[in-house]
């Protein structure tokens, strides 16, 4: 230790020291939204006539209390990684994807299909079908890339648009061409050898998908900060006028980024189908896309932000279950939280009154404004 | 004059942001009928100042009083109120409204709950009249000059019965002749009783137009001195805090070929009418041709046209002999052009991109800072941004500073810094020392004449005539997206105003 006290200076060193002051900072402003929208909360609990530390205890205990409680966490949270980075890569363009609702029911209708057709393959099955998700997804995405770059279409629309159709389309195909014989509608149930593994561990249902989730957002921070194509992705959304100034196409790395998301998403619909449900049962999952903005906003649009946000938007989700079970307060309290959570992260000017200017500056990265400003 | 009453006193004015003073203690009075310049370099603190006086800002200490009364000014309104009359840089007029509505807006007459027009075409009429300010009530704003649209600025705050008159930077947008229109204009109104603040940060412009000047440096007041017992070498020392050089020497250089041309090109403006109407030039090696010329002619569309970062009508753009003009600006880049932009904060650099990122913004996909495969090397960049900051004088030398945490001064230096390391053949230089103070100013002139030296062949557009005038060995002047004259480096004020006021020697453009 002393020897390392002497040479503070030392390159490594401060490097790390760097990183860590970075990770602090990033973590510190969603931290205190937490405990705010915790605070809060209790008071929403007290009002009702309930004991808050009664419900908190339990909330916890249903989110990481025991294997069976951390599975349903991890569960919950695998999908909203995919549906996290799809809106974090388009706003890293400047661009803002609500279309991550569309783009999972393309994913999903994809691999329903496709799993039931190669499933003669087995194992070897899966990898394709994940890949044709991540295909489909890729070129939904690229739709309102597309009538950006062309003809000037805000991503907005468009992307709000394409999921009406997305979900339309899904459906019709799940009860129409596809339909099964069984007595839920939806597809064929995939063969069991087709479907991802669970990983065991007595974390319940949790599968293979979680790894495919942890992988996509490592191949999305270096795809961002350590290639080109990222390289650019990042000065589009930062100043177009300087991107175009560099000789960088705009509209290209428009197109592109929508579509990695969509890609992002139809890849997260692929899992879920594959390693949750096995079919596509109509009515399918629903608001995973939607979901998706607010792990991104939470998770400063950064792939590790986005892991932790998921995690927390899961753990929530299946601690109000317990909590609800265990106690008299209403599952809608964790959409509470996360909204006042969400509303804290947001609107940092609220926060300013709230915790003082310092910690402010901390939360620049967060502003929706930063990236729609620039349109 | 030193009797007259006094109107306006600010004292002991403090105004904070995080850790930056932005004034320091300032103190400034104003007397009836006196035009008072406040002098200083981008940042010294004249518009906070100016910003807390028409209640923009509220100071953190220290207090204002107009006509003897200490004032808390809590917003606009309630300058205007006070009589606190503000011409902003940037004008804040409704071009598809007439000069006589623009000027009652927000202050309309009303007869019986609605708008009286007629009495606004009146009033504006008396009051053209009164200080001898002539401007149509009538016309649309959009057809005026921007001399007279300052002029209808001025109205607008004379009608709000301003009593005290801020002018921010009145002259940028003026040709040297409409500057002279202006400042007998407020010899008129101060004549009338009124006072008036003239904000700027060229130092001969308040000679024969100002009473007394305050230079303000680092948010702090240096000094206050009357104009006619000052000159311009010592307003600029007091300005900057040391001697400087006010025209750059240039020593002969040898003149080679040509090596970018442009030929009848027409460019369209972001507006999408056109605004480069056939201009052709030449620059040869060794170097610097100048284009003169009041904002908004026709030079950024042109510089951006042969950079390459905006398409060309028609017209033919040569660089060193082949024809560039279908190439974009990585390729013309690759082919050894350089170009500054005049907007540093939203083309020149991603504000949001650390100095490293910046510095590799045009050739991050060029070894070392990439592979063929696609990755890009961070330490690598880190290194060469390193490398190129300390070598130009960015400070700080860190490349992992974000860019937008820069003064504007090493903003600028770092543009120059990734420009000019790749050893570029023709530069293309627009408003390269725009909100830079005197120190950067002196050192990208510097890097300027050393790349003149070394044979590159130069573009500078620029809006400061003195600066064109002491770098340039010839001087195009472009007025309305036409070359409206070439002249040498050693033109008159009178010259190039006439060819900038689009009154060309032979207009054979």
């Amino acid at each position: 230790m002393s020897e390392e006290s002497r040479e503070p200076r030392d390159e490594g060193g401060s490097a790390f020291g760097k990183f860590l002051r970075g990770v602090g900072g990033a973590l510190v402003f969603p931290l205190i939204a937490i405990f705010i929208a915790f605070v809060i909360g209790a008071l929403l609990v007290l009002a009702s006539g309930n004991n808050p530390v009664a419900a908190y205890i339990s909330l916890v205990q249903g989110a990481v209390g025991d294997p069976t409680a951390i599975g349903r966490t991890l569960l919950n949270a695998t999908p909203l990684v995919f549906t996290g980075l799809a809106v974090a890569v388009a706003f890293r363009a400047g661009l803002f994807n609500i279309g991550g609702e569309g783009q999972v029911f393309i994913g999903a209708i994809t691999a329903a299909w496709l799993a039931v057709s190669v499933g003669f393959l087995g194992l070897a099955a899966i990898p394709i079908v994940l890949l044709a998700c991540v295909l489909t997804g890729f070129m939904w995405g690229a739709i309102p890339g597309f009538l950006k770059a062309r003809f000037g279409a805000h991503e907005v629309i468009t992307t709000i648009m394409l999921n009406f159709i997305a979900i339309n389309l899904a459906t019709y195909f799940a009860l129409g061409p596809l339909r099964s014989e069984g007595i839920v509608p939806g597809t064929e149930t995939i063969e069991a050898a087709t479907r991802i593994p669970a990983i065991g561990l007595g974390l319940g249902r949790v599968n293979y998908g979680l790894a495919v989730a942890l992988l996509a957002a490592l191949v999305i921070y270096l795809l961002l900060w350590r290639t080109k194509l990222g390289f650019r992705i990042r000065a589009v959304g930062l100043s177009p006028g300087a991107a175009n100034y560099a000789g960088m196409r705009i509209g290209t790395n428009t197109v592109l980024a929508l579509a990695i998301g969509g890609a992002m998403a139809g890849l997260g619909g692929g899992v879920e189908v594959l390693g949750v449900y096995g079919k596509m049962s109509i009515p399918f999952v629903s608001n995973l896309g939607f979901n998706g903005i607010g792990v991104a906003l939470l998770g400063r649009n950064h792939p590790v932000g986005v892991v932790l946000g998921a995690l927390l938007f899961g753990g929530l989700a299946s601690g109000a279950q317990e909590m609800q079970f265990a106690t008299d307060v209403p599952l809608d309290l964790s959409d509470v939280l996360l909204a006042v959570i969400l509303l804290l992260v947001t609107a940092t000017k609220l926060v300013e009154l709230i915790i003082g200017k310092r910690a402010r500056a901390l939360a620049s990265g967060t502003r929706l404004d930063e990236g729609l400003g620039n349109q | 004059m030193d009797a007259a009453p006094v109107v306006l006193e600010m004292k002991g004015v403090t105004k904070t942001f995080g850790p930056v003073t932005a004034n320091d203690d300032i103190s400034l009075t104003l007397k009836r009928g006196e035009i008072l310049g406040l002098l200083g370099e981008n940042g010294a603190g004249k518009s906070t100042l100016m910003k807390i006086l028409y209640g923009l800002y509220s100071p953190d200490k220290g207090s204002i009083s107009i006509e003897g009364e200490e004032v808390r000014i809590k917003d606009p309104k309630d300058a205007v109120s006070r009589g606190v009359g503000m011409v902003h840089q940037h004008f804040t007029l409704i071009p598809r409204l007439t000069v006589a509505e623009n000027i009652v807006l927000g202050a309309e007459p009303t007869k019986g709950g609605r708008v009286d027009m007629a009495k606004a075409m009146k009033d504006t009429e008396e009051l053209c009249e009164r200080y001898g300010l002539r401007v149509d009530p009538r016309s649309r704003v959009a057809d005026l000059s921007v001399g007279v649209r300052q002029r209808v600025e001025i109205l607008k705050a004379l009608y709000r019965n301003a009593r005290i008159l801020v002018l921010d930077e009145p002259t940028a947008v003026l040709t040297p002749q409409e500057t002279e229109d202006l400042f007998s204009v407020l010899k008129e109104l101060v004549g009338d009783g009124l006072s008036i603040i003239l904000i700027t940060h060229k130092l001969g412009e308040l000679r024969g137009v100002s009473d007394n000047i305050t230079i303000i440096r680092d948010g702090k007041v240096v000094a206050t001195v009357k104009t006619s017992e000052t000159d311009e070498g010592e307003l600029a020392k007091l300005m900057v805090g040391r001697e400087v050089l006010l025209r750059v020497s240039k020593e002969e250089s040898e003149i080679g070929g040509v090596r970018l041309s442009a030929t009848d090109l027409v460019v369209k403006g972001s507006a999408g009418s056109v605004a480069v109407h056939g201009v052709s030039l030449e620059v040869k090696a060794g170097e610097i041709l100048g284009i003169a010329g009041v904002d908004g002619n026709g030079q950024t569309e042109l510089a951006e046209a042969l950079a390459g970062t905006r398409p060309v009508e028609s017209g033919v753009v040569l660089l060193d002999g082949g024809d560039v003009t279908k190439v974009g600006a990585n390729g013309r880049q690759g082919r050894g052009l350089a170009y500054v932009p005049e907007d540093r904060g939203s083309k020149g650099l991603v504000q949001d991109f650390s100095l490293s990122e910046n510095n590799a913004l045009k050739t991050y996909e060029k070894a070392p800072f990439s592979s063929r495969f696609g990755w890009i090397f961070p330490k690598a960049m880190r290194r060469s941004a390193a490398e190129n900051l300390r070598a130009y004088d960015v400070r700080p030398p860190d490349p992992d500073a974000r860019a937008g945490s820069l003064s504007g001064g090493n903003q600028q230096k770092a543009v120059l810094a990734r420009e000019l390391s790749g050893d570029p053949g023709v530069i293309v230089a627009s408003q390269p020392t725009r909100g830079v103070d005197v120190g950067a100013i002196e050192f990208i002139h510097g890097q300027l004449l050393k790349q003149r030296a070394e044979g590159k062949a130069i573009l500078l557009i620029s809006l400061e005539l003195e600066e064109v005038r002491s770098l340039s060995d010839r001087v195009i002047v472009l007025y309305n997206g036409r070359i409206s004259g070439e002249v040498g480096p050693d033109a008159t004020d009178e010259q190039l105003g006439l060819l900038m006021a689009g009154r060309g020697m032979d207009e054979e453009a």
